[in-house]
């Protein structure tokens, strides 16, 4: 374990315009110009309205078990609405998946599936 | 004199901005805009005034940038309508206008070519003040030389291109710096253009308007680039070469490396002395200051009669408008509710 | 406590049980130890939870207030396409990294992952150059706070996976120990004594028989002894008359009595 920790060092984000652009602006993107590993271009992904569930769905599987180099995801919590199965799924340690407020979503923490899980083994 | 012959081609157009001059929003419609509670409010409120139902085909919910775009677009339509009706030189005046926003678009369409983006993409959110027929061919080309030769040549903006870059430039250079070169070499256009061929007292209003514009771009500048690799030579090219701050103030702003040596470069125009006392309470920034300012001057420019400078202040005053609106939007939606008289209104 | 159907398959004898005894001995050190690491991970678990919770909430408003200050940029430099720009501009080197280092707690490595954050890297120096690039750097900080709070957050979480998955198989093991190991090792504890003094009754049992068949021979033989003594004192009176040759053949027979009497068993 310690060893795949050490490699990832990325933080990939998956959000609207506005997240994706602060994020960025904080310096999280990469967009690599290795052209043989084309998944591993960009650490990020702007959702607008023309984005659908499987392209959400395939870029969060491409972040979580495709890529090694990722440590944590950072999705929009509406957006992890949409792909609410997979992100339940996921229970892995590696990448940490953290699901945060959009402008236009404010947080609700009933629907995080880190909180739910925290809830329900302290059985409330 | 200057009077007697300008309603014969311009009064309908003048006529017209003044009216909708009187649309723009009062202080008292902003008071009560800044009361409402949720954006379904705000848009009762807005009903209310001169944007009516702007937003009645909207499907809720709401969101700021739905509320910013539908405002936009009413000021686009308004101006295209007016653009319409204009004559020479008003309409060459008006076209002036739309060189900035097609500056940034012209940028906007080098950035993602080179880094070979959807055209679709790029096109949507081009502005649309700034389009022009070739915009789209842009794309076409692969690489900047080709980009140069065969479209930027028949766009209005090639002679600023011609004066300021040649086609190597265009490879290497920071695109930030592209357009703050281009926009430099527009506004002494605009400028001269403004001297020569628009009559008084419009040439007097707009310079005044025009030296501003250029002295905000000039503080701007130097402001934003104390940590970069621009050296002092570089960045006096990209500082516009008039204003109230040419060209001593310029020298000293390209000079100055940090904000105290601004301070006193400022400080020789009185218009802009206080603007760095207060820099250092959050309550208000440079680009607060500047925005106050440019306010009080277009709505100064609508007190002289016979004048095209109404259409120019008209619009800035409009851009105002959309950019308070969207302010307030933004206030409300995300519960930001101190900080919602942050918005500028004069009239 | 179910009968014989628990139980390790073993031949009772001594060693096995002192086997087994060490055994018993073995999981009830175990228990405990596991039991107290159960309980501290469970200490520390809370803990996170707790701390996740109150994180989760404040990075809440710390979001809020980071695209607050987007707001601010796209108010002041006026135009929409500020995010596009930024977009364009991003490197082929994140500024925001994160290094992951471990921390011990009992015996679990809980990995944390530690913002870091290379200045020489500064994709958008020049954004915002004509206008608003205050407001941009501004933003830029605030929003590297963020992601500062949102990485924290990100450890907690994985800690809080990773030590969910731990305390389950932990607990698993505590009761294991607790309930299958421990009854089943005692059960064989227990059926190895009792078929070892089911043995030693048998052979009680068996020497008490053959002690009984002793003494019956015993009997028959003293018996026939006295017969033979009474026998003999009869032909001694009959021979005193006739002379003293026949005392001579009287030692004898008492010599043979004497053999037989040393045939005895001892029993304890």
């Amino acid at each position: 374990m310690a060893e795949e920790a050490k490699k990832r060092t990325l933080i990939a984000v998956i959000g609207d315009e506005d997240t994706v652009t602060g994020m960025l602006l904080a310096g999280v993107g990469q967009i690599s110009n290795d052209a043989t590993e084309s998944y591993k271009q960009k650490n990020f992904i702007v959702v607008d309205s023309k984005t659908t569930d499987d392209d959400l769905a395939k870029a969060f599987d491409n972040y979580t078990t495709k890529r090694d180099d990722i440590a944590i995801i950072l999705i929009n919590q509406h957006l992890a609405e949409r792909i609410r199965f997979k992100v339940e799924n996921f229970t892995a340690a590696f990448p940490a998946v953290l699901e945060i407020p959009s402008k236009d979503h404010p947080y609700d923490p009933e629907k995080d599936s880190v909180l739910r899980r925290v809830k329900r083994l302290f059985g409330e | 004199m200057e009077g007697l012959f300008f309603n014969i081609d311009f009064g309908f157009i003048e006529g017209l901005v003044r009216g909708y001059r009187n649309g723009l929003l009062t202080q008292a419609q902003y008071m009560n805009l800044t009361q409402c509670d949720t954006l379904e409010d705000l848009k009762l409120q807005l009903s209310a005034t001169e944007y009516a139902n702007f937003l009645a085909n909207v499907p809720s919910p709401l969101s700021t940038s739905i509320i910013q775009e539908k405002a936009s677009e009413k000021l686009y339509k308004e101006f295209n309508y007016i653009r319409a009706q204009a004559v020479e030189p008003l309409a060459k005046f008006m076209d002036y206008i739309t060189y900035g926003y097609m500056i940034d678009n012209v940028a906007l369409m080098i950035t993602g070519t080179i880094h070979e983006r959807d055209r679709s993409e790029i096109l949507e959110r081009c502005h649309p003040l700034g389009w022009f027929d070739t915009l789209p061919a842009l794309s076409v080309a692969t690489d900047i030389e080709s980009l140069y030769k065969t479209v930027l040549v028949d766009t209005p903006l090639a002679p600023y291109f011609k004066d300021c870059l040649s086609a190597d430039d265009l490879d290497d250079l920071n695109i930030e710096i592209i357009r703050n070169t281009l926009f430099k070499a527009y506004l002494e256009d605009f400028y001269e253009f403004c001297q020569t061929k628009i009559s008084y007292p419009g040439n007097e209003v707009m310079s005044k308007l025009l030296e501003f514009e250029a002295d905000r771009r000039s503080i701007n500048i130097s402001l934003n680039s104390f940590d970069t690799e621009l050296a002092a030579d570089d960045k006096l090219k990209l500082l516009p070469n008039f204003g109230k701050l040419y060209p001593n103030g310029n020298q000293l702003l390209s000079r100055a490396e940090d904000i105290d040596q601004i301070k006193i470069a400022v400080e020789q125009v009185g218009e802009y002395k206080g603007f760095f006392d207060s820099m250092n309470s959050s309550d208000k920034t440079l680009e607060d200051h500047f925005y106050q300012l440019e306010m009080d001057l277009c709505r100064d420019a609508f007190a002289q009669q016979f004048s095209v400078s109404t259409i120019w202040s008209w619009i800035k005053s409009r851009e105002q408008e959309v950019r308070n609106i969207t302010w307030i939007a933004e206030c409300i939606a995300q519960n930001q509710k101190e900080r919602i008289n942050n918005y500028i209104a004069v009239y | 406590m179910s009968g014989a159907g628990n139980r390790e398959q073993v031949f009772a004898t001594r060693m096995t049980l002192t086997t087994m005894k060490l055994k018993l001995k073995g999981a009830e050190i175990g228990h405990s130890l596991l039991k107290r690491k159960s309980e501290a991970l469970t200490k520390r678990f809370r803990e996170i939870t707790k701390r996740i919770n109150d994180a989760k909430l404040k990075m809440g408003r710390v979001m809020q207030t980071a695209s607050f200050s987007l707001a601010e940029v796209t108010y002041a430099t006026g135009m929409n396409n500020i995010s596009y720009q930024v977009q364009e501009s991003v490197g082929s080197k994140a500024r925001f990294k994160v290094h992951s280092k471990q921390e011990n707690v009992s015996g679990v490595k809980l990995p944390a992952f530690e913002s870091f954050i290379d200045n020489s890297i500064n994709d958008f120096k020049m954004t915002g150059l004509g206008r608003g690039g205050q407001q941009v750097q501004k933003c830029k900080l605030i929003y590297s706070k963020a992601v500062e709070t949102l990485v924290e957050l990100a450890s907690l979480q994985t800690a809080f996976i990773i030590l969910d998955e731990v305390i389950k198989v932990t607990n698993r093991r505590v009761n294991a120990i607790e309930h299958v190991i421990i009854p089943r090792t005692d059960n064989t504890i227990k059926y190895i004594n009792s078929e070892l003094d089911e043995l030693d009754r048998e052979e009680f049992y068996r020497l008490k028989k053959v002690q009984e068949k002793k003494q019956k021979q015993q009997e028959i033989q003293d018996l026939e002894a006295k017969a033979k003594k009474q026998l003999l004192l009869d032909n001694q009176d009959k021979d005193e008359a006739k002379g003293v040759l026949k005392v001579d053949r009287g030692n004898q027979s008492g010599d043979n009595d004497l053999i037989n009497d040393d045939d005895e068993d001892v029993i304890f």
